[in-house]
């Protein structure tokens, strides 16, 4: 049993690298954005068809970072210019919407799962150590460092820097913060087109551990809202230790029989008991804080 | 009123006149033929249409059939149910075909089986895909399917590469599970041996787990059918340079190749002649067929030629005026049909279920790419 918690403490890092940048789009653009991992997939695709093309790996990964951004800054254009007045669950069907084409239009474009299915780098896939009989691969430190950089990167940008005030303001009072002279729809621009290049960096990273094929990479959303859901769309450290979390949580789904055929499950029930577990408390027709 | 009554007695007449010519799409016009094939949607098979049209393109060059050109009507379902079961009834109904040849859907058997049955109207799939293409009485793909497909691969496993410890990580179709519990017991009936571990809950996520459990367990052979990509990057990883992985046909694409590590022991299962060495024998004519007609080279497009070329040969062999009726028995009553690009000959037959073929040749991964293996076809309890 420990062996396969230890094997899904591997895709912990990945998971959590997901959730994070889920949590990091909610807290500066006040949007929970459902099309994030189709996007990030979109920038991935471009740069492995480059590659595949005979481009060298590095202008490659260049062109598909920019790809990611622009469609995330294209994403986050329309939501500032046409939908800025509206409220989270307006925004958030937006997104949905987008989802929805992205995945028609990728699959098209890129192919399914096994016609296309691409070889994707491995810059990190050497063994790191070995616990038990598990071999662990450098990409697993190479991301948990990542999420941790993140996590702290983020932290003291938002806490301790003039932008990451301008930032704060901009996600929790967006008209306000343009009364008082903060440049908010050029900031949340700014904040889409990073989003983008952050999630395609990070789509790069778990597409050789959880799949080369779009429709797989394009629905890691719901394990990234699963992990986000942990931290509440808050807390950037608890979004780092539910990613690890529901890895242990799935790798532990795997080994135990009864529930193995159920481990794609595991996202669900994570979101359904914490809905629960975080409203226990509340009255009945009280609003609902964020 | 005598008027009306008139025109009731024509309009009447009209219908039944239609319906005693229905199915038969007439005995001097066109022979119509259908097929289902998925061009959208998640089981794409868009070469299949093309390969059986360019064979029937050759037989109407030659004069066609008794004189008469071959068309052939294809549809789309896109994997979507209700378009599966449209498509299917509009193929027999309104356009009339006497037969469906080279359908390559993941649906229609199952969805469709009871029209054919029905309207006594036969299928030659190009691709059988769910149980239901090899256990109905008027379907009879030209493929060996899944299921058989597993029982030949398990028996690769044990007889030829000689290994003890088979185990099977597998995802499964609803609706399959059935088939494959069939599949395993033929081979435990042939071999008297059993799975080490049988897994059938692979998903998509890290594979990781799952590799791990397999190596406690000592797994020497692994049969597995789900994405290739993560799953051999990490057997790589995990250092699993000892085990052969045996995939099923459906993994069998360049693309595939490409992605697994050169110290990884890969094999896949086929179907039909492997398509990626044309010199095979059969494999001639289908890529003179597909290479003068610029198709895509894909196992898929092998079974269309084939089903495209039994059908002709069956139809060559009727007396008569060509209808719905004399193609259903002529396939009922055909004798078989050695295809060389097949393990077992291929034949309709009377009964109620239909798996004329059997075997599979297996290929090996070498340098991303796939190598024909010196066995020749495995068919199960034969070799």
């Amino acid at each position: 049993m420990l062996n396969s918690i230890i094997a899904g403490l591997t895709s912990g890092g990945v998971y959590a690298l997901l959730g994070l940048c889920v949590v990091l789009t909610y807290r500066l653009v006040a949007v929970v954005n459902f099309a994030m991992a189709a996007t990030g997939a979109v920038g991935a695709f471009t740069m492995v068809s480059l590659t595949e093309a005979g481009l060298n790996v590095w202008p490659a990964l260049i062109l598909g970072v920019a790809a990611g951004a622009a469609l995330s800054g294209l994403l986050g254009a329309v939501l500032v210019r046409w939908f800025s007045g509206h409220d989270e669950r307006t925004k958030a069907a937006v997104t949905v919407a987008i989802y929805v084409a992205l995945m028609a239009a990728g699959l098209r474009i890129f192919g399914n799962n096994t016609s296309g299915a691409r070889a994707f780098p491995r810059p990190f896939d050497s063994p790191a150590f070995t616990v038990g009989d598990v071999v662990v691969p450098q990409a697993v430190l190479v991301s948990l460092a990542f999420a941790v950089l993140i996590t702290v990167g983020v932290t003291l940008l938002l806490s301790r820097t003039g932008v990451g005030l301008r930032l704060q303001a901009l996600s929790e009072r967006p008209e306000t913060a343009q009364v008082v002279g903060i440049p908010a729809p050029r900031l949340a621009m700014a904040v889409w087109v990073a989003i983008g290049a952050l999630t395609t960096l990070v789509i790069l990273i778990v597409a050789p551990r959880l799949g080369g094929d779009f429709s797989t990479l394009g629905g890691l959303i719901a394990t990234a809202l699963a992990v986000a859901m942990v931290g509440a769309f808050r807390s950037l450290p608890l979004t780092l230790l539910g990613g690890i979390l529901l890895g242990c949580l799935e790798g532990f789904a795997a080994f135990w029989e009864p529930v193995q055929q159920y481990r794609g499950v595991v996202p669900f029930l994570v979101i359904l008991v914490l809905l629960w577990w975080r409203s226990r408390h509340e009255v009945w027709d009280t609003a609902h804080s964020r | 009123m005598k008027r009306s009554l008139t025109s009731i007695v024509a309009v009447a007449a009209l219908a039944l006149a239609t319906s005693a010519c229905g199915g038969d799409s007439g005995t001097d016009g066109p022979i119509k033929v259908g097929a289902i094939n998925g061009i959208t949607g998640l089981f794409q098979t868009p070469e299949v249409p093309k390969a059986v049209q360019a064979v029937f393109d050759e037989v109407n060059k030659a004069g066609g059939i008794n004189g008469r050109k071959l068309e052939f009507i294809t549809k789309d379902d896109a994997m979507n149910p209700q378009r599966s079961t449209e498509a299917a009834i509009d193929l027999i109904e309104s356009e009339e075909v006497v037969a469906l040849v080279g359908s390559s859907s993941a649906v229609d058997c199952g969805l469709n089986r009871a029209t054919y049955s029905n309207n006594k109207i036969v299928s030659i799939p190009a691709v059988g895909v769910d149980a239901t293409c090899f256990t109905s009485p008027n379907i009879a793909p030209v493929n060996p399917g899944p299921f058989k497909l597993i029982t030949a691969m398990l028996y690769y496993a044990s007889e030829t590469l000689k290994r003890d410890k088979v185990c099977m990580y597998y995802t499964v179709l609803p609706g399959s599970g059935g088939g494959i519990e069939n599949a395993i017991k033929e081979w435990t009936d042939i071999t008297g041996k059993s799975l080490t571990v049988k897994d059938l809950s692979v998903g998509q996520g890290d594979p990781t787990p799952y590799l791990v459990k397999a190596k406690a367990a000592g797994c020497q052979a692994i049969l597995y059918n789900a994405q290739v990509g993560p799953w051999f990057a990490q057997a790589a990883t995990q250092g699993m340079t000892d085990v052969d992985f045996i995939m099923g046909a459906n993994s069998y694409t360049d693309a595939n190749a490409a992605l697994i590590p050169a110290k990884i022991n890969a094999y896949a299962g086929t179907e039909w002649q492997p398509y990626t060495d044309a010199t095979l024998p059969g494999n001639e004519r289908w890529s003179k067929v597909v290479d003068a007609n610029k198709i895509q080279r894909t196992a898929f497009s092998q079974g269309a030629v084939m089903a495209a070329d039994v059908f002709v040969e069956v139809l060559k062999g009727i007396k008569g005026d060509i209808t719905r009726e004399s193609v259903t028995n002529a396939f009922k009553n055909m004798k078989p049909i050695q295809y060389p690009m097949v393990g077992t000959p291929y034949v309709f037959g009377p009964g109620n279920a239909h798996n004329p073929i059997e075997g599979s040749r297996f290929v090996k991964v070498l340098n991303g790419k796939w190598q024909v293996l010196p066995e020749g076809f495995i068919v199960p309890g034969k070799n």
